[in-house]
């Protein structure tokens, strides 16, 4: 038995202590005063990113007890988790929505989503898998439906209450049969076994379990079905975070079960991902067009950006990884700074509908910069964060002799431009419904330049963040 | 000596910056910021071409600071003779443009930004010689345009209704040249990782793949993904139908940039990386390209003849020129390739001219239907006699710039294309018809009440940048040897290796390598 190590696990402890924290703070704390839970889930957040960056400096390394693994990927990934969360945060103050009313369970959910993603970062067995994912779907279940008045927002939780559920039946399935065959659940003994007799069925049928469970996280095709619904019904601050910190913690997931398990199979799951790819690129891309709810268009696009990050994944190596990584935290910034425009200007604006945002720019010159900007990263446009991530994506799709793959990655990039521009085009070109401007708290604003400032150093200075992800690598 | 490329370079990066900081309402202040920042690429590029080496060969006044280093990946920025006469046209059209917008009264300071952002992408795309940062550049400068179009142009119309939207131009525009670029990329991306270099820098790999020339098999396929893809925006027919609309859509500053130097960002892709990456797949696919150059020119000739609107008969005769261009790189000897990039330079400035012209006469009159036109030449004598000079150039009088760079086109070429260049020579005469159509409906005629109260370009201010471009293609057209050594310098390296000989004799030298493998 190997000593118990606690600093290992300091960001998921302090994380799990916090979710206690604000559960006793939201019953003792009277009901006026209660809106002020946000400041204590910010600080939460902050905790977590002090110990995360205490790990980093110390290069604590190891494992806890063969369940949960600390190296480079997992820190990194970790980051942009807590990240995202402290975003949310911030987006939820800022949305007019029903959800300030009573606040606290909403953050203690966000908590213990974010610890559902921690644990996926560092995951290194497939119990911890299982718990992991569903600790964070859990949560999100509940969230996407926390308008308990909003008829849409609870058709969005339960659509993805089943989805969902049927997904990790397919997961657990998959797991017994790696278990069954293995004996163990630790990745490094499954993938042992598998190395040992590769060609045995219920390998191959655990694999695509496996498969079919994580991609129902990251809304590969062809198990995107609830995306558009769901995106379309849940809170805006809900939605950000699924599109960001879930899609990421799925990636993350699927990179260490990949990399992790089921390595001797590559050459299999390269191939099945490659199309699936293909499939979700597609599939994404032109889903979005001709879409006129602002939130389910971003669904239907950040189908196409999964699909983006399939392809990475699927070119399997170091020149794969660096991009997933480098694309995931273009993606991060931009979709992000898209969202929060999303919730500050749609208040005013009155509506989520595209058209709502007709004339934004003359409203608020700030809010349509960032989400011009924004649009424009997710493109991938230069010299914006998006471009570079799309370039690494494609080139090690080309590395691995796929050209069908890049050229339908690349003609995608025109495609996608399109419909961003479409939001341009409402914002900026047409006249708006009222001259009115449109407030912006210090905060918002804040955090608006910040991702802005963001996006430009990621597409513009690349050598410090790739060798940050590079060293960050699964194995 | 000053490092005058990266401050070419960073001049209108650095002047969109800081026009961020600037608060809406100091218009004037905007204004010269903008043209200050211009002024000095010009004067830097000016200073470029005066202390270039004609002599010399191979890149000249080159900086490289690492990029990315795992990818092979470096900032560098160089020219020889063909780039160094386009960095010198887009320095010359740029700070023209900038004057000609003093007519923009509408959200100044954003379209200052992106006009800004526009330059600074066109001149990296010269500049660099880095594939990442070329494709980097070339997006940077093609996105802008849709705001640019979008927001300040104007819309088509004829007979009082609209033709063409500017918000169709503009995503057609914005849609086809990312099309575009992505089709390029995809070749780009191949010939990376086939050359086995493992760098994106251009003359590394140029000197790689000297060394390991690529597959013929394998340069059969890159070369039309190149060709195509910066054809898209070069335009080659037939997927030029972007480009008139959107000439006709834009606000005249954006056009002059458009027609004069945009276009030449396709022409400029193809010499540097097509012909100069992939010698062998161009000399398989020239001869096709030649053909679509002569529908080029009589088509765009033909359709410009119909049209009414100003801008779009400038518009489609930008297209036509542009088969000359793309005719001389075609031919693929040096007398037509220096007749190729010396007439790249002059179309730039003289189709620059004839955007400003026609964009004085639209801010004045608010048509550009030709038949509600007429008689302008006495209200704007200036403007009047520029017009004419432009459709003098265009119409390839000598003692203009183009004359002397479509004659080298057809001397250059008529050893390789004759037919072609029968047609081409034929397409003179179609220019001179809409063109002298033009300038007699638009100038000339008895004086209309209805423009009575126009004016003329009065101030020098406001004259600066019409005389500026007409200065430059007298010059030129007068005195073309300096310019033309220059450019001689730059095309004789590059062709040394697409020659038919020099291929026939190295694929000899190959084929004799395996047989000495072979047994």
């Amino acid at each position: 038995m190997i000593p118990f190590d606690w600093r290992l696990i300091a960001v998921e402890a302090a994380a799990s202590v916090w979710i206690l924290v604000l559960l006793v703070a939201d019953m003792l704390m009277p009901p006026a005063r209660r809106r002020n839970l946000w400041l204590l889930a910010f600080a939460g957040i902050l905790v977590c990113l002090t110990l995360l960056f205490w790990q980093q400096q110390t290069f604590l390394e190891g494992s806890a007890q063969e369940m949960l693994v600390v190296d480079a990927f997992s820190l990194f990934f970790k980051g942009l988790f807590l990240l995202t969360g402290l975003l949310v945060i911030i987006m939820t103050r800022e949305s007019g929505l029903a959800l300030n009313e009573s606040p606290g369970p909403f953050y203690l959910l966000l908590f213990t989503a974010l610890l559902g993603a921690l644990v996926l970062a560092s995951v290194n067995d497939l119990l911890m898998l299982f718990i992991g994912l569903e600790l964070l779907t859990f949560s999100l279940y509940i969230m996407a439906a926390y308008l308990k008045r909003d008829a849409r927002s609870v058709e969005a939780g339960m659509k993805y209450l089943i989805m969902g559920s049927v997904s990790s039946g397919f997961l657990v399935f998959g797991i017994a049969l790696l278990y069954g065959f293995a004996g163990a659940t630790s990745f490094p003994q499954v993938s042992h076994a598998i190395f040992l007799a590769p060609k045995t069925p219920s390998i191959y049928a655990g694999l695509f379990l496996v498969l079919a469970g994580l991609g129902f996280k990251v809304a590969a095709v062809p198990f995107h079905l609830w995306v558009p619904d769901v995106y379309e019904g849940a809170p805006a601050p809900v939605v950000a975070f699924l599109s960001v910190g879930s899609k990421m913690a799925g990636m993350v997931a699927l990179m260490r079960v990949l990399y992790g398990v089921f390595l001797p199979l590559v050459a299999t799951w390269s191939n099945l991902l490659a199309w699936v790819a293909a499939a979700t690129i597609l599939y994404g891309n032109l889903g979005a067009l001709p879409q006129t709810n602002f939130k389910r268009l971003l669904g239907y696009s950040s189908i196409g950006h999964a699909g983006y990050l399939l392809m990475g994944i699927s070119s399997a190596g170091w020149s794969g990884v660096t991009a997933v990584g480098y694309y995931l935290l273009a993606y991060m910034l931009s979709n992000l700074a898209v969202f929060l425009v999303l919730i500050a200007a749609s208040g005013a604006l009155g509506g989520e509908t595209l058209d709502d945002f007709k004339g934004l720019g003359k409203r608020s010159g700030l809010l349509a910069a960032v989400m011009f900007i924004g649009l424009l990263s997710l493109a991938g446009v230069p010299p914006l964060a998006g471009f570079v991530g799309k370039l690494l994506i494609l080139l090690s799709a080309a590395e691995r002799n796929r050209l069908w793959l890049v050229a339908i990655g690349a003609v995608n990039v025109a495609i996608s431009l399109y419909y961003y521009l479409m939001i341009v085009k409402r914002m900026y070109l047409d006249p708006p419904r009222s001259a009115s401007p449109i407030p912006i708290t210090p905060l918002t604003k804040t955090a608006l330049i910040v991702l802005v400032l963001g996006i430009l150093a990621v597409g513009i200075c690349q050598e410090p963040f790739l060798q940050r992800i590079s060293t960050a690598l699964p194995y | 000596m000053p490092p005058l490329l990266p401050m070419i370079l960073a001049a209108p990066a650095l002047g969109a910056l800081a026009l961020c900081g600037v608060r809406q309402e100091r218009v004037s202040l905007i204004r010269r910021i903008a043209a200050t920042v211009t002024g000095l690429s010009l004067l830097a590029a000016v200073r470029m071409m005066w202390t270039f080496q004609p002599a010399v060969s191979g890149y000249q006044f080159e900086v490289a600071v690492p990029w990315i280093s795992s990818l092979g990946i470096s900032l560098h920025l160089g020219v020889d003779g063909i780039n160094a006469v386009l960095v010198l046209l887009h320095a010359l059209c740029s700070f023209s443009g900038v004057l000609i917008s003093y007519a923009v009264k509408d959200r100044v300071k954003e379209y200052y930004i992106f006009y800004l952002l526009l330059i600074t992408g066109v001149f990296g795309v010269f500049l660099s010689l880095d594939l990442f940062f070329f494709y980097f550049f070339y997006e940077m400068a093609v996105i802008p345009m849709y705001p640019l179009i979008g927001i300040w142009g104007s819309d088509v119309k004829e007979e009082g209704r609209v033709r063409f939207s500017k918000e169709y131009a503009t995503m057609k525009l914005t849609i086809y040249l990312t099309l575009g670029a992505v089709v390029a990329l995809i070749g780009l991306l191949w010939l990376y990782i086939q050359s086995g270099a493992r760098t994106f820098d251009l003359p590394a790999l140029q000197h790689h793949l000297a060394a390991a020339p690529l597959d013929p098999s394998l340069q059969r396929w890159i070369f039309p993904l190149l060709v195509i893809g910066f054809g898209v925006i070069a335009p080659m027919w037939p997927l030029h139908s972007w480009s008139p609309i959107g000439h006709a859509a834009a606000p005249s500053a954006v056009s002059m940039l458009h027609a004069g130097v945009l276009m030449k960002l396709g022409s400029y892709a193809i010499i540097r990386l097509a012909i100069g990456l992939l010698p062998e797949g161009a000399a398989m696919w020239m001869p096709w390209v030649a053909g679509l150059c002569v529908m080029n020119i009589l088509y765009g000739g033909f359709v410009a003849m119909a049209q009414k609107d100003l801008k779009l008969i400038i518009g489609y005769s930008s297209s036509s020129h542009m088969g000359y261009v793309l005719l001389g790189i075609a031919c693929l000897t040096p007398l037509a390739m220096n007749g190729a990039v010396l007439l790249m330079f002059a179309h730039g400035i003289m189709t620059a001219l004839a955007f400003a012209v026609v964009g004085h006469i639209y801010d004045q009159t608010h048509t550009r239907y030709l038949p509600d036109l007429g008689g302008l030449a006495h209200q704007l004598p200036f403007i009047a006699v520029c017009g004419v000079i432009a459709a003098m150039a265009s119409s390839g009088l000598p003692g203009f710039a183009n004359f002397v760079a479509e004659l080298l086109v057809f001397l250059g070429g008529w050893d390789r294309y004759p037919v072609q260049i029968i047609c081409g020579v034929f397409g003179v005469v179609i220019t001179a018809v809409y063109m002298l159509r033009l300038v007699r409906g638009t100038l000339f005629g008895p004086p209309k009440p209805a423009f009575a109260h126009v004016h003329d370009a009065a101030t020098p201010f406001a004259r600066l940048p019409f005389v500026l471009l007409i200065l430059a293609l007298l010059f030129v057209g007068c005195w073309p040897q300096p310019m033309l050594r220059i450019v001689d310098s730059g095309s004789r390296t590059l062709l040394e290796r697409a020659n038919p000989p020099v291929i026939a004799m190295r694929r000899e030298v190959r084929i004799g390598v395996q047989a000495e493998v072979a047994p």
